[in-house]
């Protein structure tokens, strides 16, 4: 079953999307995303590894989980006026996928366990004709982490827990080159490239009451840094045009991703109603400038270079779940996210703007071992009209939203 | 448990509809007409108007030319079918033109005439098949506003351009505006009224003169707004901004410079006096005003040679019958003694043709300058649109940007000039269209939407 789920996801996982702030994608868990995505404060299933490491010795059963959450972003441009051409993204079906699985020992005071997640990624596909495809035809961007995992309970209330992260990235950027062939045909430019980078994750638990916990978890900064990636050009092929754009040109980049530290509260309300709120900080200012260094000289340079200068931000969530019964909970939630992106700083690739996420979710126990979690993720970001003069972007404005349906079993033993 | 569960099916069903939503920017850009009437738009104007690019008028400059992406801008806010005198596809490349077909050496451009699918009827004279049904874009490539009342104008021994759309020879062209009637219209006329004598150097061709100037300007707009259409009048670029003018004279800087001539003696005006100049006065990045045209690029090896290549080629194009004597002629009006230095010394100077010496730049800003005081005057009287084209142009000067692309006067890198480095590429000539809206909108309470620049092409490269 397990290795059958995980071929299927193997096949699909190309793929992550902007869904959070900048190109963050928080779909870590299907009870989590049920709750506005908010479960640093709770120790409520394997995604704890993600969430928190140190609530991961909570969890009373070994068991693993594999979920998959399609991800249905959609983007609609809208030139600065007095224009009034429109452009929407053709997006593929995005797919973050978590698996996570842990066993415990030692008097179930120990755990160990693995998770491997999409904590960060991009997919936009603006085609090659909208009004600025200049500054980009399409995007992919996935960073897949790994994360090994040891949590240990302190005492009865307090638990800690950390992993190291090995990120697997890579990126593919396109746009057009304004060089127009006789057949007029444009001019087009590929970046692709791989990167391994490590960080880790880190996180406390305390059960304060019986009915009140609260959580603190810390996940490092990953720079991931593209080596040798590809930058391949199609351009008019006379002499003086194409040897400005030499063929086996290779590219180094350094991507970072944020630092985030979450903050959560879980509180047993009643018997039946558990609610969980999280306020996350993300460093984003980490996030400097978009910078490729080529082995040749490109059109005059052997660097590009775009600022970025991206903003740490809060991310607010609220979640609550009511058991219907003892198999079967509905849950809802909600949360705020800032947006990273400074005025004039608004990209294509991430166009950028607070948002409205909210969620439903339940989860039935189909046997005594197997269930079966579902969720719905409603991201509606707000529309926002920028120069996108200090960044290189395209000016006008943006509206996008996501729709994220997400399944996941989970097996426990 | 199976009718919660049912409740759910059609809960998760409902969020996978919602699903399908696009999400929509609700504030669209409103569209209006504003006080216009746009329902019969005409583009009254010369080569610019009609679409004119890289030397020569065809099918793929006349579908960008700026009147008839107006007019589809024009479409969205109620605007009338606007039909213009197109090549077919089968005669697409109309009166033939120059595409860039390589790079010499040292990356100058090479052209080539493209000859294939051309709408040529006759040779001598040159006569291009005819397009007689009605028409909104009376742009004629040459037409000067001093040519707007001559009768013949649209015969075979007038305009080949005019001739092309005209059923009735004796009509003037100011004539066949007056019947377009029309309830919107664009005049963009006076270019090649110092345009001609610019480009040749100042060598041939005359300025119009300010009082011809003033009174066919009067004619036209009293014409066009005789039935109250309201339009926008455009004024007259400095032509000497133009890559035609601006492209090779840093070349020739460069190379007298290394050579270490001190400076050229060149011919001025039409007749035979000298002009001698420094190096230093040539035009280019660092300072200096003398310019030269495109046209000189092809001689300027020949400096400082004893040759007299140039006159021979001119007197086999003005004297086809009899080339030896046409020599002969212009050597003698001209004092020239092919024997010594081209270029360099006073017995066989520089041909004024191929330059554009102060003198002759002080007349044709002079004329550009008085001519667009009369053309703003004549607008602002009818209380027209004015797109004041000789502002934008020198606005632009060092260059801009927009979508991500760079845009300047340059020749062929600068993407607003095409091939021949006085008109405009489509891609400029949709940054004229969107300029023109914009003072359109302005004048007349309208919205009409500028287009999508980065739809139309800059110069193709091979």
């Amino acid at each position: 079953m397990r290795a059958k789920l995980l071929s299927i996801l193997g096949g699909t996982l190309l793929s992550g999307m902007t869904y959070a702030g900048g190109f963050q994608v928080n779909l870590q868990g299907q009870k989590q995303i049920g709750m506005g995505h908010a479960g640093v404060g709770l120790a409520r299933d394997q995604a704890s590894i993600f969430f928190n490491p140190g609530a991961l010795a909570r969890i009373r059963q070994n068991g693993v989980q594999v979920g998959v959450s399609p991800l249905i972003a959609k983007i609609a441009y809208q030139e600065p006026e007095p224009g009034n051409t429109t452009a929407k993204t053709d997006n593929p079906l995005g797919t973050p996928f978590q698996v996570y699985g842990s066993y415990g020992f030692a008097n179930d005071k120990a755990r160990v366990g693995i998770g491997v997640y999409t904590p960060y990624g991009s997919t936009v596909n603006w085609g090659d004709t909208w009004q600025g495809r200049y500054g980009l035809n399409e995007l992919t961007l996935r960073a897949i982490f790994i994360q090994p995992t040891f949590s240990y309970a302190l005492t009865d209330k307090l638990s800690v827990g950390a992993g190291p992260i090995i990120a697997l990235g890579h990126v593919n950027l396109q746009r057009s080159i304004p060089l127009q062939a006789a057949n007029g045909q444009e001019g087009h430019v590929e970046l692709d490239g791989n990167a391994v980078s490590y960080g880790f994750n880190a996180g406390i638990y305390f059960q304060a009451t019986e009915n009140l916990s609260v959580g603190l978890n810390y996940r490092s900064k990953v720079k991931m840094e593209v080596k040798d990636g590809d930058a391949t050009f199609r351009v008019p092929s006379a002499a003086p045009i194409a040897s400005r754009f030499p063929a086996g040109t290779q590219f180094d980049a350094t991507l970072p991703l944020p630092a985030n530290i979450t903050l959560g509260l879980g509180l047993r309300a009643t018997d039946q109603l558990t609610l969980a709120a999280d306020v996350q900080f993300v460093q984003w200012s980490a996030y400097k400038s978009l910078r490729f260094d080529y082995t040749q000289t490109v059109n005059g340079s052997n660097f590009s270079e775009n600022a970025r200068n991206y903003q740490d931000v809060f991310i607010y969530r609220l979640g609550g779940e009511y058991a219907v019964s003892d198999q079967f909970q509905v849950r809802a939630g909600a949360y705020l996210d800032q947006s990273p992106v400074k005025d004039g700083y608004l990209t294509p690739e991430t166009p950028d703007a607070n948002a409205l996420g909210l969620s439903v979710g339940l989860s039935y126990q189909l046997t005594e071992k197997l269930g079966l979690d579902a969720s719905f993720l409603y991201l509606n970001r707000k529309k926002r009209t920028d120069a996108a003069d200090l960044s290189g972007g395209v000016p006008g404005t943006f509206k996008s939203v996501g729709y994220i349906p997400g399944i996941a079993i989970n097996y426990n033993f | 448990m199976k009718n919660s569960l049912q409740k759910i099916g059609a809960f998760i069903a409902g969020l996978l509809v919602l699903a399908a939503c696009e999400p929509e920017i609700n504030d669209a850009v409103k569209v209006s007409k504003g006080d216009l009437n746009l329902d019969k738009y005409v583009a009254v104007g010369n080569s610019l108007t009609a679409g004119y690019m890289d030397n020569g008028l065809y099918r793929e400059g006349q579908l960008s030319s700026y009147p008839n992406i107006l007019a589809g801008q024009f479409r969205q806010a109620g605007g009338g079918e606007f039909t213009q005198p197109l090549f077919t596809e089968e005669q697409a490349n109309g009166s033939g033109y120059l595409r860039l077909a390589g790079f010499g050496a040292a990356g100058t451009p090479e052209l080539a005439p493209v000859t294939d699918k051309l709408a040529i009827r006759s040779q001598n004279p040159t006569l291009y098949t005819k397009y007689t049904e009605e028409i909104n874009n009376l742009g004629v490539p040459g037409i000067r506003m001093s040519d707007i009342l001559t009768p013949g104008y649209g015969s075979a021994l007038g305009n080949p351009y005019f001739e092309r759309i005209t059923t009735n020879p004796t009509q003037t062209y100011l004539a066949r505006v007056v019947a377009s009637n029309p309830t919107f219209f664009s005049c963009w006329l006076g270019n090649n009224d110092v345009l001609g004598y610019a480009t040749a150097g100042a060598a041939a061709n005359d300025i119009t003169t300010p009082e011809i100037f003033t009174a066919n300007t009067t004619e036209i707009i009293n014409a066009l707004t005789a039935n109250g259409a309201k339009g926008i009048v455009a004024t007259i670029p400095d032509v000497t901004g133009i890559p035609f003018f601006t492209t090779v004279g840093p070349t020739v800087k460069s190379l007298l410079s290394a050579a270490g001539a001190p400076g050229m003696i060149a011919l001025t005006r039409k007749g035979s006096a000298r002009v001698p100049f420094a190096v230093s006065q040539i035009k280019d990045a660092t300072g200096g005003t003398i310019l030269f045209p495109l046209t000189a690029s092809a001689y300027l090896p020949l400096v400082g040679q004893r040759t007299g290549k140039y006159w021979r080629d001119l007197a086999r194009q003005a004297v086809p019958t009899n080339p030896t004597l046409g020599l002969a002629n212009i050597l003698q009006n001209l004092q020239v003694d092919t024997t010594q230095l081209f270029g360099l010394s006073a017995g066989n100077p520089w041909p004024s043709a191929l330059l554009l010496d102060d003198a002759e730049q002080k007349e044709v800003s002079d004329a550009t300058i008085s001519f667009n005081s009369v053309l703003k005057a004549k607008a602002q009287e009818k209380n027209l649109a004015v797109y004041d084209a000789y502002a934008y142009f020198n606005s632009i000067q060092s260059g801009f940007t927009q979508n991500g692309v760079s845009y300047s006067t340059a020749f062929i890198t600068g993407n607003l000039f095409s091939l021949d480095g006085v008109h405009l590429t489509p891609r400029g000539y949709a940054i004229v269209a969107n300029e023109m809206i914009k003072a359109i909108n302005t004048k007349y309470n309208s919205r009409i939407p500028t287009a999508d620049i980065t739809q139309y092409r800059a110069v193709l490269f091979p």
